[in-house]
């Protein structure tokens, strides 16, 4: 009787420790913390909600996914901010109505797109060359570029939003039924390229240890600059659909990014030590941002409690995955 | 000398006595309970094979590991450190093989890190500061101002440094873990004059060395491990180098490495000897052998790990019968010697290839500023080529220049007959060149990824399908399915292990694997046995002669020179990033390496030079 | 042996020396530059007047990464300055509105900013979180206590904090005394302490300095409380200057903090660096830079743009430097290409 009450519970802690190891761990907070606040934030659990979660949720993923890749091989790209400032402006500048350089082409949205992508894996590159030819640390390089970047946006627009974006651009961001399968098909081929393929493989192998991923041949330097070349043109598509959300290509967009994007990969359980990440973890880890910060706005808790609150989360997730590490460590 | 000494020896003169010390790590004993005392005032010769279990006896000692079982007695008390700083404020000072310098501050400053003298707290005072490290690095001989930054040091005098730290502690007990790997004979000199006096003030030591000369020279008790027991323990005077060695191995060398398979097609020459030797490996083994014993009729046929045999019998003759020994090795040598001094005055012919031997890699004239100069070798089809020499003589820096880690100015280095570019690792393994490094843990693995993910690295590429580089998994994880079992991973690792988890010979095993997978036509190995044990050293040797056995050649590296001997066809000797001499199996002479290596050969070789 | 080895030999030995000199003392010659450059192109540059306006302008920056310095030389770094800044400016802000004595208002400041420090190390030191992680999220807890306490408003202090911050001692403005006492005390204590030495050799190798016996945990922690404490102290000057705290204050801090330090060759990989003359050098040359593009009536768009063109160069300089030197003292086997002309 006694033995076979030991044994359940032994069971059910068991049950709990493989929990607590699984990488399904924050999907299951995520789940918790809806089932805990549904019944107390208004509207929290209604379809239009869910549909304000998806549409704030799908451009920080789209960063993210970035960040991921580039934390993965044990740098940071700390530029996403200011990259998704300066792509929403040459966006904006190609096809705006007032005074747009295609103003009124049919192409100009695709161009624009284009171009967005094009600067976004540009500053990437810089980045990459920075870090692997000039052997920078990758901290300072993406604060510098971060900050040139930025200051880069404000004076192509002397700090002015431009307006007038043509209609098919803004529908992207805005409608569901495009940002949705657009983010999930990026998504699931950075999945893809993670998991299944040779750059995949050699990303981890680099962020694990890149003096032996050199010894064993794998290109080191292009691999690391290909990060964040991925990192930059995350950026550009985040932005793509931040601009068409905001319906202005402005020079601050997205400036109040940099601790959600870190956040949400730390959560997920991606380490800034490198050699450890994966998208879904990070799709996990934006989701439960995400849920944080709409529950908190539907409680009408202000902007800086918000952000409080989301410190408050990021450190105890960083500590969680501390503890979670040094238990996996000993259970093995 | 000091036999009064010996005979005064009473159970309470012990300073420090360890007790049947035991100790697992991942359930292997390293330590079989160990049991030795170190007397006031004498210095305690500490020998074994690496991995014998030395530093970890010494690292229960400073306070970085505990032991499983057993207790440390210093001065009849319990002594038991959990923290380096315990050891240090009980008297016993450790100056380590590797350095613990700080290369951004001065000697002063690192002698005193944790003991500045201060005259108004907290300020340091800095003349206090100047004139005692000035005084202890006067007592180490080292000439030099104590602001010296560390950084600009040589690894000799930062050697010199530590010891003068040691002594900054006025320490009872000074542990010496291979002090003199990077001494020059004047810095060593002085350091044994420097022992000398220590002891004379009382002061004990245990000195940990492979130079089994230095200890029986320095020593006045001699403690013997082998495989984490101890195996020998008494006064210098009874011991002899030949005793110490077979206790430290245990076994005959002929059981330590394995026996080469029988192999058919004809083992290769060195491109720099000259027509007459061009013939053929066997019969000039055949007819070295024969010279050497005094024999005048051809033997019919040898077998090809004859030579190897041959050679560890001499071994044998050598230790217990020196003169004998003495003759046969002056014969051989006098058969080869001119050939070693045309090798070494780097008269290098153009290969011919006689359709015989194939030279799979190939080095002219080889130099880079300060590091080597004019190397030049040929490794052949199935052959496995053995570089000796000192710590320190270059042998990593050419394997790093072979594989493309670092520059050379001049020469050419040929893979399969065609030059290699000047840089970069990865041309190389697309042509067949695998590399396993000196450091495994930072250049040989990723430690936090799994056995498989490290296995599949190097060829990875393989399994990759157009346009995206998809792998094919099923391929792969079949190729690291075969790799382990072909180089006898412990069962008990699963894949998806994370490598850090594995002892030090699973370890060495995955890295070699994962260059077996791209199936290599030339392996360098440094150092493939460092800190493994024996059982794994004797697979690993296997493996080598697997290798080679299947058309591979083998380069290895290695500090041990019975390594070397045990499983080479041919040894070059290296010092001061040249090569000095070359010997074949039936030459393997330890005597005659261990004179290349250590003989300040530079003039020899100028002379020889100028016509 | 060859002759060319010889005659390579003077050069080979000479070149690298006046190489690593200039290298070595990057953010010098960087400064220098940059003083002829604007004194060149505007001849108000090099007034004492203006000098002393840029020093003054500088001097909450110097304090910041002052504390930023210890921080790196660590090896870690600290992103919550600014937010610690903002926190204890807010707090004081409101006792002094709240009629307490100015005083005690600043000391509650200073407080405030040790308090963020030990909230930090406990995070980094005890439960092991990484710095980086650990100083971000405090960064933004602290600047939504503070925009909580503030209510998103600007606060206006009494002028008292505005004559403190142009007062003179002796001639000297107070905010230039101010950083003159921080720099020269940080400057002590790592030179001619035992604390110091150790930091350095802590942040040269960890390991190593456990081994050693050095007190890695305690030093650690010691750091970032030091960097709360400066962080508070830069923000009275900051404060005293303003005369204000509005929900902006503070902002930035962290990178202009690390970047004075950076750029006065302190690097983010630890054990090098120190306050005097490298980071009140860097605070200062950001400064100038700034000073002089206003003076050359640069579009002010431009100035983020040029200060980051700035820092990059200089750890551009900074890792060609690390290149350099780590080339230079790789070990030689070969001694004899020096001896072989001996006889």
């Amino acid at each position: 009787m006694t033995a076979t009450t030991t044994s359940n519970e032994q069971r059910t802690t068991n049950k709990f420790l493989t929990l607590f190891a699984s990488e399904y761990l924050v999907l299951a907070l995520c789940v918790l913390y809806f089932t805990a606040l549904a019944p107390f934030a208004e509207g929290f659990a209604s379809r239009g909600n869910f549909g304000n979660i998806l549409l704030t949720l799908l451009p920080l993923f789209m960063l993210a996914i970035g960040q991921t890749v580039v934390l993965i091989t044990g740098g940071i790209d700390l530029s996403v901010t200011s990259t998704i400032a300066l792509t929403s402006v040459v966006g904006a500048m190609v096809m705006s109505g007032d005074n747009g350089w295609l103003a009124g082409n049919p192409l100009a949205v695709p161009i624009a797109i284009t171009l967005m992508l094009i600067v976004g894996g540009a500053v990437g590159l810089l980045n990459g060359i920075a870090i692997t030819r000039l052997r920078m640390p990758a901290f300072i390089v993406t604060l510098t570029t971060m900050m040139f970047v930025s200051g880069f946006a404000v004076w192509l627009t002397k700090s002015k939003n431009i307006g007038a974006l043509p209609g098919a651009f803004t529908l992207i961001g805005n409608n569901l039924w495009i940002s949705l399968p657009l983010t999930a098909v990026v998504a699931a081929f950075a999945h893809l390229m993670l998991s299944r393929s040779l750059f995949g493989r050699w990303l981890y192998a680099v962020g694990h240890n890149n003096r032996a991923a050199y010894v064993s041949g794998v290109p080191v330097a292009g691999i690391t600059c290909s990060a964040y070349v991925v990192s930059g043109a995350c950026a550009a598509l985040a932005s793509v659909l931040l601009t068409g959300q905001a319906e202005t290509g402005s020079p601050v967009l997205g400036k109040n990014l940099l601790l959600d994007v870190i956040g949400a990969t730390v959560i997920g359980g991606t380490s800034l030590f490198g050699g450890k990440g994966k998208v879904l973890w990070t799709l996990f880890g934006v989701l439960f941002l995400k849920l944080i910060d709409n529950s908190l706005n539907l409680l009408n808790l202000s902007d800086w409690d918000i952000r409080m609150v989301k410190g408050g989360v990021i450190l105890f997730a960083a500590l969680m995955d501390a503890v979670r590490n040094r238990f996996v460590v000993r259970s093995s | 000398m000091e036999t009064t000494n010996h005979e005064q020896r009473t159970t309470n003169d012990a300073l420090l006595s360890f007790r049947a010390i035991e100790k697992s790590f991942f359930g292997v004993r390293v330590l079989k309970s160990v049991s030795l005392r170190v007397r006031r005032g004498s210095v305690l010769g500490l020998v074994g094979e690496n991995g014998a279990g030395k530093s970890t006896l010494m690292n229960i000692l400073g306070g970085n590991l505990r032991p499983d079982a057993g207790e440390l007695l210093l001065n009849e008390a319990r002594f038991e450190p959990r923290h380096p700083t315990d050891a240090a404020r009980a008297g016993i000072a450790f100056v380590h093989q590797e350095l613990n310098l700080f290369s951004n501050l001065t000697i002063a400053e690192n002698i005193f890190l944790t003991s500045f003298p201060r005259a108004l707290p907290p300020f340091i005072a800095r003349r206090q500061l100047r004139d005692r490290a000035a005084e202890l690095l006067n007592e180490v001989g080292l000439n030099l101002s104590p602001d010296t930054l560390v950084e600009r040091l040589p690894a000799g005098e930062r050697q010199l440094v530590e010891i003068a730290k040691a002594l900054s502690l006025a320490p009872k007990l000074i542990i010496l873990d291979e002090p003199t790997t990077s001494l020059s004979a004047r810095e060593t000199e002085h350091l044994f004059a420097l022992m000398q006096r220590l002891r004379e003030r009382g002061v004990a030591m245990i000195y940990i060395s492979h130079i089994l000369g230095d200890v029986l020279r320095l020593c006045d008790d001699i403690v013997v491990l082998r495989d984490g027991a101890m195996v020998g323990n008494g006064v210098r005077a009874e011991f002899t180098s030949e005793r110490m060695i077979s206790l430290m191995v245990g076994r005959e060398l002929s059981q330590l490495y394995p026996k080469r398979r029988e192999r058919g097609d004809s083992v290769p020459l060195s491109p720099q000897r000259g027509e007459g030797w061009g013939e053929g490996w066997e019969r000039h083994e055949t007819q070295a052998a024969n010279e050497s014993a005094g024999l005048n009729h051809p033997a019919p046929v040898t077998p090809p790990h004859e030579p190897f045999l041959g050679s560890s019998r001499r071994d044998e003759a050598h230790a217990s019968q020196p003169e004998k020994d003495q003759s046969l090795v002056t014969s051989a040598a006098t058969v080869q010697g001119f050939e070693a001094r045309n090798f070494v005055s780097g008269n290098s012919l153009p290969v011919e290839r006689r359709g015989g031997p194939e030279a799979l890699l190939e080095l002219r004239h080889v130099s880079q500023p300060h590091i080597v100069r004019d190397i030049s070798f040929a490794l052949h089809r199935g052959e496995v080529l053995g570089i000796s020499g000192l710590m320190g003589a270059g042998r990593s820096e050419l394997a790093r220049i072979i594989f493309g880690l670092d520059a050379h100015a001049g020469g050419e280095i040929l893979l399969n007959g065609k030059a290699l570019p000047r840089s970069g690792p990865r041309a190389r393994i697309q042509h067949g060149l695998a590399f396993l490094t000196e450091d495994r843990r930072h250049e040989g693995l990723c430690l936090e990824a799994s056995i498989a993910d490290n296995l599949a690295l190097v060829a990875l590429r393989r399994h990759a399908r157009t346009p995206l580089k998809f792998l094919s998994t099923g391929t792969w994880r079949e190729a690291i399915r075969t790799m382990r079992a072909a180089v006898k991973l412990s069962p008990n690792a699963r894949d998806e292990q994370a490598v850090k988890t594995l002892s030090g010979g699973n370890q060495q095993k995955v890295v070699i694997g994962k260059w077996l997978v791209a199936e290599p036509r030339v392996f360098i190995l440094d150092e493939p046995t460092r800190g493994i044990d024996v059982g794994a050293k004797f697979e690993i040797y296997q493996l080598i002669h697997d290798l080679a056995d299947r058309g591979a050649g083998v380069l290895v590296i290695s500090s041990e020179m019975e390594e070397l001997i045990g499983i080479c066809d041919r040894i070059l000797v290296m010092a001061q990033g040249e090569i000095r001499d070359e010997l074949r199996s039936v030459e393997f002479d330890r005597e005659r390496i261990l004179r290349a290596a250590l003989l300040d050969g530079a003039r020899t070789v100028t002379s020889a030079r100028t016509p | 042996m060859k002759r060319s080895s010889h005659s390579n030999n003077p050069s080979a030995r000479t070149r690298p020396s006046v190489l690593v000199l200039l290298l070595n003392n990057a953010s010098l010659v960087l400064f220098a530059v940059v003083l002829v450059v604007f004194a060149l192109l505007s001849p108000k540059f090099f007034t004492g007047d203006n000098l002393v306006n840029i020093l003054i302008q500088s001097s909450s920056t110097a304090i910041v990464a002052t504390g930023m310095t210890f921080v790196l030389l660590t090896a870690g770094v600290d992103l919550s300055v600014g937010a610690a800044m903002f926190v204890g400016a807010a707090v004081c802000g409101k006792l002094v509105i709240g009629g307490q004595p100015i005083p005690l208002a600043l000391a509650a400041m200073l407080g405030v900013g040790l308090a963020f420090g030990a909230v930090n190390a406990l995070f980094i030191t005890r439960l092991r979180i990484i710095a980086f992680i650990v100083t971000l999220a405090t960064l933004f807890i602290g600047r939504g206590f503070a925009l909580r306490i503030t209510e998103t408003r600007a606060m206006n202090l009494p002028d008292a904090f505005l004559q403190l911050g142009s007062a003179k001692v002796a001639g000297i403005p107070v905010p230039v005394l101010a950083v003159a006492l921080v720099v020269a005390a940080a400057q002590l204590v790592l030179s001619r302490t035992a604390f110091g030495r150790q930091l350095y050799a802590l942040g040269n190798n960890v390991e190593s300095a456990r081994k050693a016996g050095v007190h890695v945990q305690r030093l650690t922690a010691s750091v970032y409380v030091i960097s709360g404490f400066c962080a508070a102290l830069g923000g009275i000057i900051a404060l005293s200057q303003l005369g204000a705290v509005g929900p902006k204050f503070g902002e930035n801090y962290e990178f202009k903090a690390i970047a004075a330090a950076v750029l006065g060759g302190t690097s983010l990989f630890g054990g090098r660096g120190n306050v005097f003359p490298g980071t009140v050098l860097g605070a200062v040359l950001i400064q100038c830079v700034e000073n002089g593009l206003v003076l050359l009536n640069a579009d002010p768009y431009l100035y983020p743009l040029i200060t980051s063109a700035v820092i990059f160069v200089a750890v551009l300089i900074d890792s060609i430097r690390n290149e350099t030197l780590a080339k230079l003292s790789r070990r030689r086997i070969r001694h004899d290409d020096l001896a072989s002309g001996a006889p």
